[in-house]
């Protein structure tokens, strides 16, 4: 059999990556080309006509305060919580692969809450909120705590801190894999150099983990930037839609308030948003990519 | 002036295992000293204790007097190359050498001059901007080595430094290294397996095996003087063969029976047999392959063995005749015009005078002692 003949070719890929070619593009592809194409029309998202509008519903969206708004409580939200999920999961990962005893058990612990899916882990956390803290508060101050969840900027602590609690476990499992790429050797070098742990960490250690870095802090931006199961279990967007980020906004827009077109051109906005970040963290990590 | 002292020292892991025991060295300035051994023989261990990488479980190790063994390696003035040399991958050749200057707060243009100066001892000038994986296994050594040098330390410490180049560029660097330290006269403390690196650099050589020191001296010294079978066995290569022989006391002589082979073994080494009663006990006759020779017409000299031959491997220079003598091993270490080949049943003459006696039971050298 010719093996260098392009059936030949066509017929190996079919039976390796058919199946899967096939079912990306059946539950990704052609939905994303079919929303495309929805962007482009008025279609209320229930009846048959899909009258074609143009670019109506882009000018909409850029013209929808709302949507602007969500976004950048979005990008506020990001911030505080990339910050911190990174932050933890570092010293995290430093502690369980420091050798500190019971490490293992720490290691599971930590990532135990990335298991609980997002909406669980909102009501649990809305729960703690409303109720545990609020019980606990009162019964030091005699009655007059109020739910965090109930101020614009107290909902916005909650949703950063639940998503911190969320993603930090998850995160630090790269950072641990990208501990532990970095040779002992290297950090004995380092000592024997004269560096003090903190140098060896500064100097070595960190730099040669860049692409945990990297990587880490791209996918928990991007994570960040679609949140909405939390964001609908734990505050629903309230107070006074206080806290309504964007993938929410966009879900109102398409299904509550039925401007499906208007909707799906803001997720395609929000897709290009997340698709920069990803291109950049691509190509942020080629640049610097360093053999340890 | 750097010396180094190494009393009582043990390493125990919290697991229990005695990796290194009792181990007492003087090294004195500018030795290049050899810690050799198999695998697990507790040398690298030994190594880093003396790199302040392993704590020490007993025992005081001291520079120049200076107690060590809870001074930070940073703070003791030694260098060390690595096995996989450890170099800094996002460094580059420059920054590398010049990084532990750096952490001293040593002037840029000082940092400079040093780097550039050791560059050109070690022929790196033009590799000082690439970083280490653009590098060959060989240049790669040198900056671990150049790395070192700039610090002017001490006490050099190198964990088998040449272990992962080939076989050609090993001998290359050997040869290097050895120059080196004739021009830095630097106290060098050097851990290899390679039996060979520890004869041709070492002015001392330390064998260990299970985390005990065998013997302790010069590299001629080990090769001619072993004091037991195991140093014998490890120090030359090919190995010294072994073989049993019966002790027979016989008058004023003393002769050795290798199967149906007798030796007579010579004035100045019959009388430990004697003296220790070894007449018809077993012993272990040593003899390195290059003391046996072409034994045609020697039979009835008292000074030959019966040898089956069953490999000849020429060498260029010098043939391997590998065969068996009396059901054992043996290795033969002869000239090209020697025409002995594989079928062959040889009469190997033996050079008596360089023959090794050990105890069968202790495995000692009865012949010299340190």
């Amino acid at each position: 059999m010719k093996r260098n003949t392009f059936s030949y070719k066509v017929k190996q890929y079919l039976m390796f990556g058919g199946v899967g070619t096939f079912l990306f593009c059946a539950v990704v592809i052609v939905p994303f080309i079919y929303g495309i194409y929805l962007t482009f029309t008025s279609w209320d998202g229930v009846s048959r006509d899909k009258p074609l509008v143009g670019f109506a519903n882009y000018a909409a969206a850029f013209k929808d305060a709302d949507f602007w708004m969500a976004m950048g409580r979005t990008v506020i939200y990001s911030v505080f919580a990339v910050v911190f999920i990174n932050i933890l999961a570092f010293a995290m990962a430093y502690l369980v692969t420091s050798g500190v005893k019971g490490q293992n058990f720490f290691r599971a612990g930590f990532f135990v809450p990335n298991l609980i899916g997002g909406i669980v882990l909102g009501y649990i956390w809305k729960f703690v909120f409303n109720r545990a803290f609020v019980a606990i508060g009162n019964a030091i101050t005699g009655g007059t705590t109020t739910s965090l969840l109930a101020t614009p900027r107290g909902a916005m602590f909650c949703l950063i801190f639940a998503s911190v609690w969320q993603y930090a476990g998850y995160m630090m499992l790269i950072y641990v894999a990208g501990f532990m790429s970095v040779s002992d050797s290297l950090k004995e070098a380092a000592m024997i150099d004269g560096c003090t742990p903190a140098q060896a960490m500064r100097n070595v250690t960190i730099p040669l983990m860049r692409s945990s870095f990297v990587q880490c802090i791209f996918l928990s931006i991007t994570r960040c930037f679609v949140i909405y199961d939390v964001n609908l279990s734990l505050t629903k967007g309230e107070p006074f839609g206080e806290s309504v980020m964007a993938a929410m906004h966009v879900y109102n827009t398409a299904f509550t308030y039925k401007r499906y077109g208007q909707g799906q051109a803001e997720a395609l906005i929000l897709f290009i948003v997340c698709a920069i970040i990803g291109v950049t963290q691509e190509w942020i990590g080629k640049k610097g990519e360093v053999e340890a | 002036m750097s010396s180094l002292s190494l009393k009582h020292i043990e390493k125990i892991y919290p697991n229990g295992f005695h990796a290194v025991q009792d181990f007492n060295l003087e090294v004195e300035d500018k030795e290049f000293i050899i810690f050799v051994g198999p695998s697990g023989c507790g040398k690298s261990t030994t190594l880093r204790m003396i790199a302040g990488l392993e704590d020490i479980s007993d025992g005081e190790f001291l520079i120049d007097g200076v107690k060590m063994n809870d001074v930070e390696p940073k703070d003791r003035d030694i260098a060390m190359v690595f096995q996989s040399y450890a170099l800094y991958p996002h460094m580059t050749v420059r920054d590398n050498m010049g990084f532990a200057l750096k952490l001293r707060n040593v002037p840029k243009d000082e940092i400079d001059a040093k780097v550039n100066e050791v560059a050109k001892i070690l022929d790196l000038e033009k590799l000082l901007d690439r970083k280490p994986k653009a590098l060959s296994g060989g240049q790669r050594q040198r900056v671990a080595m150049g790395r070192a040098i700039v610090r002017n330390p001490k006490v050099f410490l190198m964990d088998e430094p040449l272990s992962n180049l080939d076989a050609k560029l090993r001998v290359q660097m050997r040869t290097e290294i050895a120059k080196l330290h004739e021009r830095l006269g630097t106290t060098i403390i050097y851990v290899t397996h390679d039996q060979t690196e520890a004869m041709t650099l070492g002015t001392r050589i330390v064998v260990m095996k299970d985390g005990i020191v065998q013997q302790i001296n010069t590299p001629e010294h080990l090769y001619n003087k072993p004091c037991n079978l195991f140093v014998a066995g490890f120090i030359g290569s090919p190995q010294m063969n072994f073989l049993d022989a019966v002790v027979e006391v016989k008058g004023s002589d003393v002769f050795l029976h290798v199967g149906d082979d007798v030796l007579k073994v010579p004035d100045n080494k019959k009388q430990v047999l004697i003296d220790g009663g070894y007449d018809g006990k077993v012993v272990v006759l040593g003899v390195r392959p290059e003391y046996f020779g072409d034994g045609r017409g020697l039979e009835d000299q008292f000074c030959t063995l019966k040898c089956k031959i069953e490999v000849r491997e020429l060498l260029g220079a010098e043939v391997f005749l590998y065969g068996d003598i009396n059901g054992k091993q043996c290795t033969a270490r002869v000239a090209p015009e020697v025409d002995l080949v594989h079928g062959m049943l040889a009469t190997y003459s033996v050079n008596m005078d360089k023959i090794q006696l050990f105890d069968k039971e202790t495995e000692l050298n009865l012949l010299y002692h340190d």
